[in-house]
């Protein structure tokens, strides 16, 4: 149940959308949230399995700071990237995926889940394979219910 | 797996817990009334009603014999606050990284 999946399709290729993900000078471009920006030195990348990815997004009202920290357990570009936040909410893992379209145009399919480690195994991993829509539409039977 | 916020992923994880909150949107049952479309046992119900219970997703009378079960509908609300939150973070940085992309199609092509 603790999956989501965000899919969106730019017009690049995916080396380029790949190299967007992973590189400060893109990344300051667009991590940030609405209402923040993450400057470039604000930035670590270090693209290894093991490597750090931290971004320290400042918000734009404030100046107060969030910072995320992420370690890098997978690369293969251009289609693969996976991290994880171990301090967040349990642990979360992201995993993006490029696909390309063959037309010019990369989906970028980002996967997350937060699923503690227990968890992982198979079996467990049914039940946790409802997904985001259908989870959606089961909270509106429910509100509607009650 | 002691916050708030994983009690409720964790109860919801499993289909058999979801069919159980889903007949409790339609009013309060008791365990045998619930155990009854399950083919399983009081006790694997119950079981399950813990869990439900823990994460504060149902609540039991404390008086009556039966103890009939009812849906805590609002204990759902922080889950879906949390997916909506990290939906619109994902969704902000994919259209902050199109106009960056249109910047650099446009610093491409003079």
């Amino acid at each position: 149940m603790s999956e989501l999946t965000y899919r969106r399709v730019h017009h690049a290729p995916p080396e380029l959308l790949f190299d967007c993900m992973t590189q400060p000078e893109h990344l300051a471009h667009f991590w940030g949230p609405a209402g923040t920006h993450t400057p470039i030195d604000n930035i670590v990348v270090d693209l290894r399995p093991g490597g750090a990815f931290r971004t320290t997004m400042v918000n734009d009202a404030d100046g107060s700071t969030y910072t995320m920290r992420a370690v890098y357990v997978e690369i293969r570009r251009p289609e693969l990237l996976v991290w994880v936040e171990a301090d967040v909410e349990g642990g979360m893992r992201t995993t993006i995926t490029f696909v390309d379209l063959g037309d010019g145009r990369t989906e970028v399919v980002t996967h997350q889940t937060n699923v503690p480690e227990a968890y992982l195994s198979a079996a467990a991993r049914a039940g946790f394979a409802t997904s985001l829509d259908r989870f959606d539409a089961y909270l509106a039977t429910i509100h509607k219910g009650a | 797996m002691t916050d708030e916020l994983s009690l409720v992923f964790s109860a919801l994880a499993d289909p058999t817990r979801r069919a159980i909150l889903e007949r409790l949107a339609h009013g309060e049952a008791t365990v045998n009334q619930l155990a009854e479309p399950f083919a399983m046992t009081q006790q694997a119900i119950s079981k399950h009603l813990k869990v439900l219970e823990r994460a504060r997703l149902i609540s039991r009378a404390r008086s009556a014999q039966a103890r009939p079960c009812a849906l805590e509908a609002v204990r759902l609300d922080p889950a879906a606050d949390w997916i909506a939150r990290h939906r619109r973070v994902w969704a902000d940085r994919h259209d902050r990284l199109e106009q960056h992309l249109a910047t650099l199609r446009e610093g491409a092509t003079p």
